[in-house]
């Protein structure tokens, strides 16, 4: 807009920093990087990784270690938001000057890129990070014709934390199979042991389809299925329609969550006393922090009180906190949840593909797979899960991870999540809509979308 | 960008003849000095067109080659694109989704360019009539909204409106008594979705429209005012009959803006969609062609429809614009 309406002014000054501006990138492109060099050059890499899940303290690691084992190299890492990625990408990766030189991306997303021939080949690199050891499900997101293009990164299992103290005073016992959680999620919510205003038995928002999806799962359904070299969608088949039926009595009766928010921050009303219980990845944990535990230390204080105060701030949370696994249909089997997490790949544009490799290497080296273990990720190999330790939550992150299931490994499923058809899809549901035709529909257009 | 230093340097423009008689015949020499400083203005147009040349006239000629292929995210990466013909076209205008999603589009923008029109109009001529004082407060207010960069300001509204935290709703529902309206959601039918991104588009634009049209009111000859009320023109005489028709050429401009900007919306629309709305009910011509982008001929396609749905709603514009300069 503003071009229009400047024009008069702004037009000639653009017209030579655009001349000027040209003029000097043509001189320095022919110094790029110079390829017959066996060593890596030392440079400057970029490493973009998604959302806040990989923890601080990890990338402190990261960046520290590169630099340590790569002398004169630095490893930049940049933040990208997990909204909005796919285009991010479309666009980065296929610019020599933008593309970063390795990116995370969600295992829904990895096979688009895979079979578009974003990412380079790491078939060779293979075995030696881990070979079968590596979680399988995400090696196949990340393969086309046998070749291997992206890697695991991490799986975060879904696990439902719920307040001890509300289920105590409700008198509702952690529940054993999935429709005792249903039951379990009204009683509380017409308990409402502390009074709270639009109190939510179980935390449901609206659009929050990865929760959504393991009712699907659990029951059999599917959300889409290939059909010879046709891909269907698969939420009207019966198996899914019963687990519809299911969540959209959660949605009527054990929720007050708004119809209009998606899966983000469960824990923000959770910590407000406005939800029971909620349904996350288990690294969530460390984003709970309910008032009554808050001992308001400065997160910059270091001093020996600011730790001890911490450490009863989350004894406390931990001791209101209580989690378990999504359990199945019948008493001692877990639900079979949507596995989220992440591949990690080298884009074939990336202008320093040696460093990227040493990177990775460092990446999935004992010392960091098991870091990523100790702060509640399952790690891409799983010779180091053990590293999550034996409490209750790690022990609901590996029941949960051991049944979890991905989207359907179809080339363009990335498409389907662009266009938030489940999104939309599950909305309609918790607005009241007839499953059976709601789902009909979203069945057409997934289908149109994969084929 | 690799686009800049590959596109040649367009052909300078021919000046077009004199329009004046051969030299020999003129009288005078006036005429004679005229023609080097003519070659000069045209030279000077020079650095203004290579920048809209590469700027828009590259993108827009690469938008209407691709709409003709097939080409996505692997061509992107190298593979060669195949040509299609008007297969792109065909499959568009033939999905009854997207002939209503091009109503919806139209319908928005016109309402949206109504109503700031007319709110911008009114606080123009509110400005012209109040005190020094006012008026400044009233700039200042306008600059504010205009500008704050639309993100914020979109955002701000976002959690105005928010069913769960939103101030609108705690205002509804607590001093004013509306209980039913305290988690009601905005965004999840999409006529209310429509009045909250109306809200948010009529807010940013106003002050542009309040500005150039108070420009315009300046223009306005006192003298021809006092005449008129002399010979008893009433005020709403005076405002119709003399003002609009004298602030008329800049009313068109700044109408013609507002359907160009309100048609092609997209920031206002996408954020709140994010924020929750149903995304395909909801799409507008803006953010449907950011859910193609995965198949960027389709994108092509409806952005080169959206081109000419442009074109035709401005023509009338544009033409009487064009004939207003030739006088």
């Amino acid at each position: 807009m503003s071009i229009v309406r400047s024009s008069r002014i702004a037009l000639p000054l653009v017209a030579v920093l655009a001349l000027t501006a040209c003029a000097g990138d043509a001189e320095t492109t022919p110094e790029g990087p110079d390829d017959t060099a066996s060593t890596p050059e030392a440079a400057e890499i970029r490493l973009w990784l998604n959302g806040t899940d990989t923890p601080q303290e990890l990338r402190d690691y990261l960046t520290e270690t590169f630099a340590a084992e790569n002398p004169g190299s630095t490893l930049v890492i940049e933040e990208q938001d997990w909204n909005g990625l796919v285009p991010r990408l479309q666009t980065a990766l296929a610019s020599e000057q933008q593309s970063p030189d390795v990116v995370e991306i969600g295992n829904t997303q990895a096979p688009t890129f895979a079979y578009a021939g974003a990412f380079a080949d790491l078939t060779d690199l293979y075995e030696e990070v881990g070979g079968e050891d590596l979680l399988q499900g995400f090696v196949e997101a990340g393969s086309v014709d046998g070749a291997v293009y992206a890697l695991p990164y991490y799986s975060g299992a879904r696990a439902v934390f719920y307040r001890a103290d509300l289920f105590e005073a409700a008198g509702v016992a952690e529940p054993t199979t999935l429709a005792e959680f249903t039951d379990a999620a009204i009683a509380l919510q017409e308990a409402n042991p502390e009074g709270t205003a639009n109190f939510s038995g179980f935390w449901f928002p609206g659009q929050d389809w990865y929760n959504g999806t393991a009712w699907v799962y659990t029951h059999g359904g599917d959300l889409a299925v290939q059909e010879g070299d046709q891909w269907v969608g698969a939420l009207s088949s019966p198996e899914s329609q019963e687990g519809l039926a299911e969540v959209q009595r959660l949605f009527t009766e054990a929720t007050n969550a708004p119809r209009d928010a998606d899966s983000n921050e469960p824990w923000v009303p959770f910590n407000n006393g406005e939800a029971g219980m909620f349904s996350a990845p288990t690294w969530a944990r460390w984003s709970i922090d309910l008032p009554e535990c808050n001992e308001g230390v400065d997160p910059e204080d270091t001093s020996p009180e600011a730790e001890e105060a911490r450490a009863a701030q989350a004894a406390c949370n931990d001791e209101h906190t209580g989690v378990f696994a999504l359990p199945g249909l019948t008493e001692g089997e877990a639900a079979t949840v949507f596995a989220g997490g992440s591949n990690i790949a080298i884009p074939t544009n990336s202008q320093h593909p040696e460093l990227a490799r040493s990177l990775l290497e460092i990446m999935f080296a004992e010392e960091y797979q098991t870091m990523l273990a100790e702060n509640g990720l399952i790690p891409a190999n799983s010779q180091y899960a053990d590293a999550l330790g034996d409490d209750e939550y790690a022990t609901a992150a590996l029941d949960a991870a051991l049944g979890a299931k991905l989207t359907p490994a179809a080339e363009s499923w990335a498409d389907v999540e662009g266009a938030r058809l489940l999104e939309d899809f599950f909305q309609q549901v918790a607005n009241g809509a007839d499953p059976a035709e709601a789902a009909a529909e979203t069945d057409r257009l997934i289908a149109d979308t994969l084929n | 960008m690799p686009a800049a230093r590959s596109t040649p340097v367009p052909a300078l423009p021919a000046p077009p003849a004199p329009v004046a008689p051969a030299p020999g015949v003129a009288p005078g020499g006036r005429r004679r000095r005229r023609r080097p400083a003519n070659l000069g203005v045209y030279l000077l147009l020079v650095p203004a067109a290579i920048p809209v040349l590469v700027g828009l006239g590259y993108p827009l000629a690469r938008q209407f080659v691709i709409s003709f292929q097939e080409y996505g995210l692997a061509q992107q990466f190298g593979r060669p694109a195949e040509w299609v013909g008007l297969d792109n076209y065909v499959t568009l205008l033939t999905d009854p989704y997207v002939w209503g999603v091009i109503a919806r589009s139209v319908a928005f923008c016109l309402v949206n360019a109504a109503l700031t029109m007319t709110l911008g109009m009114a606080l123009a001529v509110l400005m012209r009539s109040v005190g020094r004082a006012a008026r400044l407060t009233l700039q200042v207010g306008m600059l504010l909204a205009w500008g704050t960069p639309v993100l914020a300001t979109t955002t701000v509204w976002q959690w105005l409106f928010d069913s769960q935290y939103g101030v609108i709703n705690w205002l509804l529902a607590e001093p004013l008594g509306v209980t039913g309206m305290r988690y009601h959601s905005w965004l999840i039918e999409p006529a209310s979705f429509y009045l909250v991104a109306t809200v948010i588009v009529v807010w940013m634009s106003v002050p542009f429209v309040v500005f150039t049209v108070y420009a315009g009111l300046l223009q306005v000859p006192g003298e021809t005012m006092e005449a008129a009320q002399l010979d008893g023109a009433s005020g709403r005489q005076r405002f119709w009959l003399i003002t609009i028709p004298m602030i008329k050429p800049v009313l068109f401009v700044v109408a013609l803006l507002q359907v160009i900007w309100d048609l092609r919306v997209f920031t206002q629309i996408h954020v709140l969609q994010r924020a929750g709305a149903p995304t395909r009910e909801t799409h507008l011509l803006g953010t449907y062609i950011y859910s193609l982008a995965k198949e960027f001929s389709m994108a092509g396609a409806m952005a080169t429809i959206m081109l000419v749905l442009t074109l035709a709603l401005t023509w009338f514009y544009i033409r009487r614009m064009l004939r207003e300069e030739e006088m």
